[in-house]
């Protein structure tokens, strides 16, 4: 059974959609939140030793950029706040 | 000491435009945005960075400022960093001040302030290979005997140019215990009396020579700061700029095309008809391909503002545009944030920050989203290769001539909008712009080079993430549900996306927009060149038979009529589709109120000015 299959078509674009789905929600979600979001993922992943490389290389960047605000078409996007105006 | 675990601290501190960030980005292998004028950095920034024997340095990039004694919100940041006051940053533990040698007696000043602080301190007398060739003299020892702190030359554009600099921090002497604290600010007349003496008599016993004039420089200032021919100059600039955009970007674009067409028409042929070559043919391919061909003119029009910024010429123009924006109520400072938001609407807003007055800097946050930023590129690029024939106007091409009134569109309804602030806002008051004028300089091959290899990353990583994600998503929602048995019209009309687009054109009908485009400004408010991919992928949906991938602008050519594009031009003009920028003046007002404010301006202004050019080239046509 390939591709010929409708099945496996049918299979195959529900799974791209739904990443493109939730990559899309991710990007557009509130900075405060998604920055949330990573803090509740490290602190679960905190206690999992097996996570301990995967949490330093991949998820503490994220963190990090995830600190600042910005879009991904301007060079502040990796700056890190550091007050709030009142 | 064990900095592997508790890296060193350092802080780049001085005046603007000495070059702490080109410093900063040799210190830390960063590669963060240099220019050739004041007030490129606006906020703290950090890199790391590893000696060879193990040990961590953490170094932040400051804003440059004059002196310890704050007016403006990025230089508050300097001097609270400094002081310790940030709750998150403790005071650094070195503190490397960077002093442009050209023009030492600038820089020292506010050396002369942060030594005064009782932190450590090594001085950078940065730029030394353009103060030797202007015959600067200084005696480094002797200028760090008096001082009393290392004084190490820098040339932070070269590479090997931080060196002295690397190894004297690397050499760690003046490492102070961690529990140090600054000693407080003192401020009066008398005080900065002491320290002009100060300064005198160090740059004397230093034995400073001031730079050899350049006869050249002083010539080409009187023409570029003339009050008509500097102008004359400005206009010519930005004419060749937007014609440069159209005429240079033609055969890259249609390679562009033409790997796009013939990858679209190998995936169709290679894959059994089904809902997955749909998706690849209509949804990537037809929907983020359409915006990859626009990568050409985005390389173009930012080779020509990088080398502007790095040339020199950007605070002249300011300096010949600040009577006009005086007069419409905006501060002089006000210029370097709105050139800024042409690139993108966000680094210009947080930029708005070296504005002290709050009116001005709300008025300037305000009309930020009007001037035209890259994204909108795309759109324009579009709709005039399809509506505007690219016939010669005199010396111009007609597409180029379009291009520059819709960038001009954008300066000129900004400052008619500042002008209105200023009739309903009060409590403004016209800070007059002090501008340090930067040395002329040819624009430097490898920071062009680096600047458009990031606008590059950047633009790709947009078609192949967000454009690409919200494009998949848009197939979707424009192939489901699928037709009902019998139905004759095209696929599109009975999904989702259809429907959704059906009940959007009541709303834009009035100002010539159809369904397809309705459906492409939804997804477009995630940031204004999807709009572009959404086009693409609806109008792929919206095909008959297999021919699915063709280009985007023969279609609209062939079925919109001119008042409609005309009428999207101007939308895209006004229109504030970009909810990252929305976001960011919440963060920088601190108040939902004013992104709701702009969000509704722009959009009755957008809605207006598309009746009405709708109404007027429908009845002229």
């Amino acid at each position: 059974m390939g591709l010929d299959s409708a099945v496996i078509q049918d299979f195959a674009v529900a799974l791209i959609v739904l990443a493109a789905l939730g990559f899309s929600v991710w990007k557009l979600m509130p900075a405060r939140r998604r920055l949330r979001l990573l803090l509740a993922l490290d602190g679960w992943s905190a206690r999992h030793p097996a996570l301990a490389r995967w949490r330093e290389r991949s998820l503490k960047p994220r963190i990090a950029r995830a600190a600042g605000v910005g879009c991904g078409g301007c060079a502040a996007n990796d700056v890190r706040t550091s007050h709030r105006p009142r | 000491m064990d900095a592997t675990v508790t890296p060193l601290r350092i802080a780049l501190v001085g005046v603007p435009n000495c070059g702490k960030t080109a410093l900063f980005n040799r210190l830390t292998g960063s590669r963060q945005k240099v220019a050739n004028y004041p007030g490129v950095t606006v906020e703290r920034r950090e890199g790391e960075r590893i000696t060879p024997d193990g040990r961590g340095m953490r170094v932040l990039d400051l804003p440059g400022t004059y002196s310890l004694n704050p007016t403006t919100l990025d230089e508050a940041i300097t001097r609270d960093v400094l002081l310790g006051r940030l709750a998150d940053t403790p005071a650094p533990e070195l503190v490397v001040c960077v002093v442009d040698a050209v023009h030492l007696p600038i820089g020292m000043r506010l050396a002369l302030e942060v030594k005064r602080l009782g932190l450590p301190m090594v001085l950078a007398l940065n730029r030394m290979d353009v103060a030797r060739r202007r015959s600067v003299h200084i005696d480094a020892a002797k200028l760090s005997a008096g001082l009393g702190v290392p004084v190490v030359a820098t040339i932070a554009v070269k590479r090997g140019g931080a060196d002295a600099l690397v190894e004297a921090i690397e050499a760690g002497r003046w490492i102070t215990p961690r529990a140090f604290t600054p000693a407080p600010q003192e401020h009066g007349a008398e005080d900065a009396e002491q320290m002009q003496r100060d300064l005198r008599g160090l740059l004397a016993a230093a034995g400073y020579s001031p730079p050899r004039e350049n006869p050249w420089s002083g010539r080409i200032d009187a023409l570029l700061l003339h009050p008509v021919a500097g102008l004359a100059v400005l206009l010519a600039v930005l004419f060749v700029m937007f014609q440069a955009v159209f005429s240079w970007a033609v055969a890259p674009m249609d390679w562009i095309k033409g790997a796009m067409s013939a990858l679209g028409e190998f995936t169709a042929a290679h894959l059994p008809a089904g809902p997955l070559a749909s998706l690849l043919v209509n949804g990537v391919i037809g929907g983020a391909g359409s915006v990859l061909v626009f990568l050409p003119q985005i390389v173009i029009l930012f080779f020509f503002i990088l080398a502007l910024e790095d040339s020199g010429y950007l605070p002249r123009a300011a300096y010949l545009l600040d009577r006009l924006m005086g007069s419409v109520g905006l501060s002089g400072r006000a210029f370097i944030p709105l050139l800024s938001s042409h690139a993108c609407a966000i680094p210009g807003i947080m930029a708005t920050r070296t504005i002290p007055n709050w009116r001005d800097r709300l008025t300037t946050i305000m009309i930020a989203p009007l001037m035209t930023c890259s994204a909108r590129l795309p759109v324009y690029g579009l709709l005039i290769a399809a509506l505007i024939p690219a016939r010669p106007v005199g010396p111009f091409n007609l597409q180029g001539l379009v291009l520059f009134i819709l960038y001009a569109a954008g300066i000129v309804s900004g400052l008619l909008v500042a002008w209105v602030m200023k009739q309903f806002v009060r409590g403004g008051q016209y800070s007059p712009l002090m501008l340090e004028l930067p040395d002329f300089q040819w624009p430097n091959a490898g920071n062009l080079v680096l600047g458009l290899w990031e606008r590059v990353k950047i633009f790709m990583s947009r078609v192949g993430g967000i454009i690409l994600a919200l494009m998949i998503v848009l197939w979707f929602l424009s192939s489901y549900p699928e037709p009902p048995p019998g139905a004759t019209g095209p696929a599109i009309q009975y999904s989702l996306a259809g429907r959704i687009g059906a009940l959007l054109e009541y709303v834009f009908a009035p100002i010539g927009f159809n369904w397809q485009i309705a459906i492409a400004l939804v997804p477009g408010l995630a940031a204004r060149e999807v709009a572009v991919a959404a086009l693409g992928t609806v109008y792929a949906m919206s095909a008959a038979g297999d021919d699915l991938s063709a280009a985007l602008e023969p279609v609209i050519s062939s079925t919109w009529s001119l008042a409609t594009g005309v009428s999207l031009l101007a939308w895209y003009v006004f229109a504030p589709q970009c909810l990252s920028t929305l976001a960011v003046v919440k963060r920088e007002t601190n108040s939902w109120r004013y992104p709701l404010i702009m969000a509704g301006y722009l959009f009755a202004l957008a809605y207006l000015a598309s009746f009405i050019t709708f109404r007027v080239v429908r009845a002229w046509a």
